[in-house]
């Protein structure tokens, strides 16, 4: 090979340097097609292993196509996103409880999903202990998609597009071929577990990017005063299981631990979002924010006994209450509720 | 870069790719790969007779009777004791189910199965895990055995059923007579320590194996019987308790036996 003269050479390492300088920069500059689990600053370290898991740009985009799709279901009517939509940050809009397989009720609330890499445990009685088994509570639960795993892989197997999708993802496979529970679970997780929702107002206040008006700031101070010792900044949530003073038949955690005294015990959820994951509580007994408040100020003399950290929230007075709402909004993430990577859009 | 400096990166890359793969591979057997493995076979029993699933009314001591459809089972941490009372334990891993078995009635070749790993030796016991670890028991989507599709994990209250004992009995008041005890929950695991009628030796020449009964009528009829009346259907970690407590009784060593490695 005939020797090339040393400028020609630098040049060309030049140009090299140029090219691979600029795709460097531009992974930086622009966002990532496919999102991963960053740690927000100032926030704890994640409880989902991403290392067993790592989200890559076929895994995410498989997981989404999952996410989005009805054939998940028994009759090919209900998505996961049916009762998770974006624009209510993966709430059920509008509804107590959601609607499953034909027009079958549940008995709670569907709630927002975000930040679920931080979550320990799952559902508002603490049901399910691992993010990448979550998705089989709803996928078999006959109110909800009523469908069992080995039926859901028989059918994706038989699909003309989903075991290309699965092998690009996860690679070709053993005896079973590219579609198995373990690959089927650890996609929709890609997606999941990537949800972040850090860019409210209120994280930009706390940056220093945004100011809060006297209102949202009194709130904030309210807040702090009187909620934040269950909804724990920055997540809004000690993920424990408290009794609030609603009554009802629901066993709530004592269904799952088997203790008669986590009777009427749910997770406490994140706020995060609130202003848009309406209706509130458990079973979505309230509509407002304004009905939680007065709740919480009055309606909650039997659980004190067990909760003595609901005595703070007694004690919010009427114009607090108005401040703390006002505060509530500014955890409102529009950036995560418009982010296109999550649409249904970006799955067909 | 001289063709030289080029050929010694190139060599040092092949270095770093060939231990990361080995590193890689190491991380994926886990356990004692070179171990020997122990043949397990199990019979199971509904007192003196043979359990044939189906249409055989089996009459208890208690007076109740039972058809039993449906017999499947999670055995897991198999580990075999020395004389001087150390331990060989079996090969696990995090990336695959190798060491948890899934016995079903309804499929023989499950009856008689290896698990892998043991040092040679001469052993005095077994021990085993009726049921998956609390650290397996909520660890993520898994394979193989574990796998949740194979119809052994709660999805309501995740984790996986150790035990499903289904059948049909007169005493059941439910409809069709129908009797399903499924077992749950990670404190109704229960460990199995049998001794061995005569020693076990393990060696790379030889086939060895611990031939199992398991007595479906001991289990049941353990301490206070277990009546069907009123305990039709035990499908919750709390219900699978009085199961739990019965099944570790169920177990007992047939005989071991040695055969030349062909």
């Amino acid at each position: 090979m005939p020797r090339r003269p040393p400028r020609r050479r630098l040049f060309a390492a030049f140009a090299l340097l140029l090219v691979a300088g600029g795709a460097a920069g531009a992974a930086c500059w622009w966002p990532s097609r496919t999102p991963q689990l960053h740690r927000p600053a100032g926030w704890p370290a994640p409880v989902y292993d991403i290392q067993r898991n790592p989200p890559t740009a076929a895994g995410f985009a498989l997981g989404r196509k999952l996410f989005y799709d009805p054939r998940l279901s028994q009759d090919g009517s209900i998505a996961c996103a049916s009762c998770h939509q974006q624009f209510a940050a993966f709430a059920h809009f509008d509804h107590r409880v959601s609607h499953g397989l034909h027009g079958a009720n549940g008995t709670r609330n569907a709630p927002g999903l975000f930040n679920l890499a931080w979550q320990p445990d799952f559902m508002w009685d603490g049901a399910v202990a691992h993010l990448e088994l979550q998705p089989l509570a709803p996928l078999t639960n006959p109110v909800e998609m009523g469908e069992t795993l080995p039926a859901v892989l028989a059918r994706l197997r038989a699909d003309p597009d989903y075991p290309r999708l699965f092998a690009r993802a996860f690679g070709p496979g053993g005896d079973e071929g590219p579609i198995d529970s373990q690959r089927f679970l650890r996609a929709l997780t890609q997606f999941l577990v990537t949800m972040i929702s850090d860019d409210s107002r209120y994280d930009r206040y706390r940056a220093g990017r945004a100011t809060f008006s006297d209102a949202e700031t009194r709130g904030l101070a309210a807040f702090r005063t009187h909620c934040s010792a269950c909804h724990v900044e920055p997540l809004f949530t000690d993920y424990r299981y408290r009794r609030n003073g609603l009554r009802g038949d629901d066993a709530g955690r004592a269904a799952i631990s088997g203790n008669a005294a986590d009777r009427g015990r749910f997770r406490v959820p994140s706020l995060r979002n609130v202003a848009l994951t309406a209706p509130y509580m458990h079973d979505g007994r309230f509509d407002t924010l304004e009905q939680v408040l007065a709740h919480y100020r009055s309606g909650v003399p039997d659980a004190l006994r067990d909760e003595p950290l609901l005595r703070e929230a007694t004690s919010v007075g009427a114009a607090e209450a108005e401040d703390i709402i006002a505060f509530l909004q500014t955890l409102t993430d529009e950036r995560f509720v418009h982010d296109r990577r999550f649409s249904e859009a970006a799955s067909r | 870069m001289t063709a030289a400096l080029r050929r010694r990166r190139v060599r040092a890359v092949a270095i770093a790719a060939t231990g990361a793969a080995s590193l890689l591979l190491a991380a994926c057997h886990g356990g004692d790969a070179s171990g020997l493995p122990l043949r397990v076979e199990i019979s199971h029993r509904v007192g003196t007779q043979p359990l044939q699933l189906g249409e055989t009314e089996y009459t208890l001591d208690d007076g109740d009777a039972l058809r039993i459809d449906r017999l499947r089972y999670y055995l897991s941490n198999f580990r075999l004791r020395r004389h001087d009372r150390s331990w060989s334990a079996a090969a696990r891993s995090d990336s695959d189910a190798r060491g948890y078995v899934l016995v079903d009635e309804a499929q023989p070749a499950s009856r008689s199965f290896e698990v892998a790993g043991f040092a040679p030796g001469e052993y005095e016991g077994v021990e085993f895990l009726i049921g998956v670890d609390a650290a397996r028991n909520s660890a993520g989507a898994q394979t193989g055995a574990l796998d949740p599709a194979l119809g052994m994990f709660w999805t309501w209250n995740s984790g996986y059923i150790f035990l499903k004992l289904e059948g049909r009995s007169p005493q059941a008041t439910t409809p069709g007579q129908r009797v399903s005890w499924h077992v749950g929950g990670s404190p109704n695991a229960r460990t199995v320590y049998l001794p061995l009628p005569r020693p076990l030796r393990l060696a790379p020449d030889i086939v060895s194996t611990v031939h199992l009964h398991a007595d479906v009528a001991a289990a049941l009829l353990a301490g206070e019987p277990l009546r069907v009346a009123g305990h039709e259907a035990l499908m919750d970690p709390a219900g699978g308790a009085a199961i739990a407590d019965r099944y570790a009784t169920a177990f007992r060593v047939d005989h071991v036996h040695h055969e030349p490695r062909r």
